[in-house]
């Protein structure tokens, strides 16, 4: 018992030693945040690992899961984007050429009626193409259809809501009477069936004076279109079969892979010049009978 | 002892007010800071009762403490030094000194004194700053603290001794 004292009166000061540190320690962490903060994160580091590895083992048994949900979202997120990029599009479209609309000022003085493109096609050699105005629309057959690029083609059945129209690319069916910008010859528009952005003049007569990349466009002569709707632009000469005339290999300026968004043209003076040209034409057949 | 505890509460206030009002507000180079409080603990005689030792010390960093805002931080390291202070002064002590000596350069000479106070105050602030950075991802500015508050302090006490050896 008396050693006992002895040694605790001999040792007395490291109980109060560690007595004093740990009231520093309790302060220490207590008061001052940063010191607390660290301590305790150090303490959570091993108890952090532990839950870590375990879910880097879960995470595998929910891939399967994680990735339908990310297939579904992928493709969601693919029909937003188609979606807003036609939005985009239609949104900056008509600001995007000035030459468009200023084409489209030049029919201001027709009735147009503005159509949508709904089928079209390209891979025949006699394409037909929809649009979504009918007779209730006012469109009649034999109308011409423009957009702001070009021509497009002449309508040839109606129905209430809906018209076929005959496009340029119709091989059997399609002839524009088309002029070269400027010089006056004129010509009739007809394709070969091949490539969707080449069309020919045929016609041009032979003491024609005129150069490559000149324009053509169509004279007004047809009972369809007005004069002054682009056509295309000329890119070789070459004779005709027979010899006689020119034949223009002419670049469509209208995309008819690209089309949309067109206008029928509708003019009473046209059905007017068609009525009296008809009555000419039985008025000669008459004289010629008799 | 009443007159003994008089006197060293008189010198631990100088010391506590010395650190608040001048010397805790010196950042030399953003860093280093003279911690001369540590001089108060090297400073006891040998034989001083430890447990007293302990209670000066731990109550010297408490009152650092107080006026820096870091409770704990200079309480726990000085407490530390105050409980290693006789020990290590017993190596140093002649075999011919008084049971009370005081450790300084008179009584110790100045080489066996450097041996005496460098460890102990580098040891101190290598403890405070540890306590104070709490890890070592900036160790840099870690080493370049504990080097200079070092280097800063010990220029202090040995200004301290030798005026008062002059005297």
């Amino acid at each position: 018992m008396k050693n006992l004292l002895e040694f605790l009166r001999n040792h007395f000061h490291w109980a109060l030693f560690v007595l004093l540190e740990v009231l520093s320690a309790v302060l220490l962490f207590q008061y001052n945040n940063y010191q607390n903060s660290v301590w305790f994160t150090s303490a959570n580091w091993a108890s952090g690992k532990v839950y870590e590895g375990t879910s880097w083992v879960e995470s595998f048994f929910s891939l399967s899961k994680v990735n339908e949900d990310l297939t579904l979202r992928n493709f969601y997120l693919e029909r937003q984007v188609a979606q807003l990029r036609r939005l985009y599009g239609e949104a900056t479209a008509p600001e995007a050429s000035a030459q468009e609309q200023q084409e489209l000022e030049k029919l201001a003085q027709y009735k147009l009626i503005p159509a949508k493109v709904v089928t079209n096609e390209l891979h025949l050699s006699n394409n037909l193409l929809t649009i979504d105005k009918g007779a209730k629309d006012g469109v009649e057959v034999g109308m011409g259809v423009a957009c702001g690029k070009g021509v497009v083609g002449v309508v040839f059945l109606t129905s209430d809501h809906y018209s076929v129209v005959i496009p340029v690319l119709n091989m059997k069916s399609s002839r524009i009477s088309c002029a070269i910008r400027n010089r006056g010859y004129f010509g009739v528009l007809r394709w070969d069936g091949r490539d969707a952005g080449i069309a020919y003049v045929e016609d041009i007569p032979r003491h024609a004076r005129f150069k490559k990349g000149e324009w053509v466009e169509t004279n007004g002569y047809s009972t369809i279109f007005p004069p002054g709707v682009l056509v295309g632009q000329i890119k070789e000469v070459y004779n005709s079969r027979d010899g006689l005339s020119y034949r223009l290999q002419v670049r469509l300026s209208t995309d008819f892979g690209n089309l949309r968004d067109v206008v029928v043209i509708s003019d009473k003076s046209i059905a007017e010049r068609m009525r009296i040209m008809q009555a000419a034409r039985d008025s000669l057949k008459l004289n010629v009978n008799e | 002892m009443k007159a003994d505890i008089l006197k060293r509460a008189g010198i631990f206030v100088i010391f506590v007010l010395a650190q608040a009002i001048v010397l805790g507000r010196i950042h030399l180079f953003h860093y280093v800071t003279p911690l001369l409080y540590v001089y108060f603990v090297l400073s006891f005689e040998r034989n001083y009762p430890k447990w007293a030792i302990l209670l000066w010390s731990f109550a010297m960093g408490l009152a650092v403490d107080i006026f820096a805002n870091t409770p704990g931080l200079a309480a726990a390291s000085l407490t530390l030094i105050g409980a290693l202070q006789p020990y290590y002064l017993e190596l140093f002590v002649p075999r011919d000194s008084a049971e009370n000596m005081k450790p300084n350069i008179q009584t110790l000479g100045p080489s066996k004194y450097s041996t005496y106070i460098v460890p102990l105050t580098l040891l101190y602030c290598i403890v405070f700053y540890t306590l104070e950075f709490f890890n070592f991802y900036n160790w840099m500015q870690w080493l370049f603290c504990v080097v200079g508050s070092t280097a800063i302090t010990l220029v202090l006490i040995y200004t301290f001794e030798i005026f008062k050896s002059r005297q």
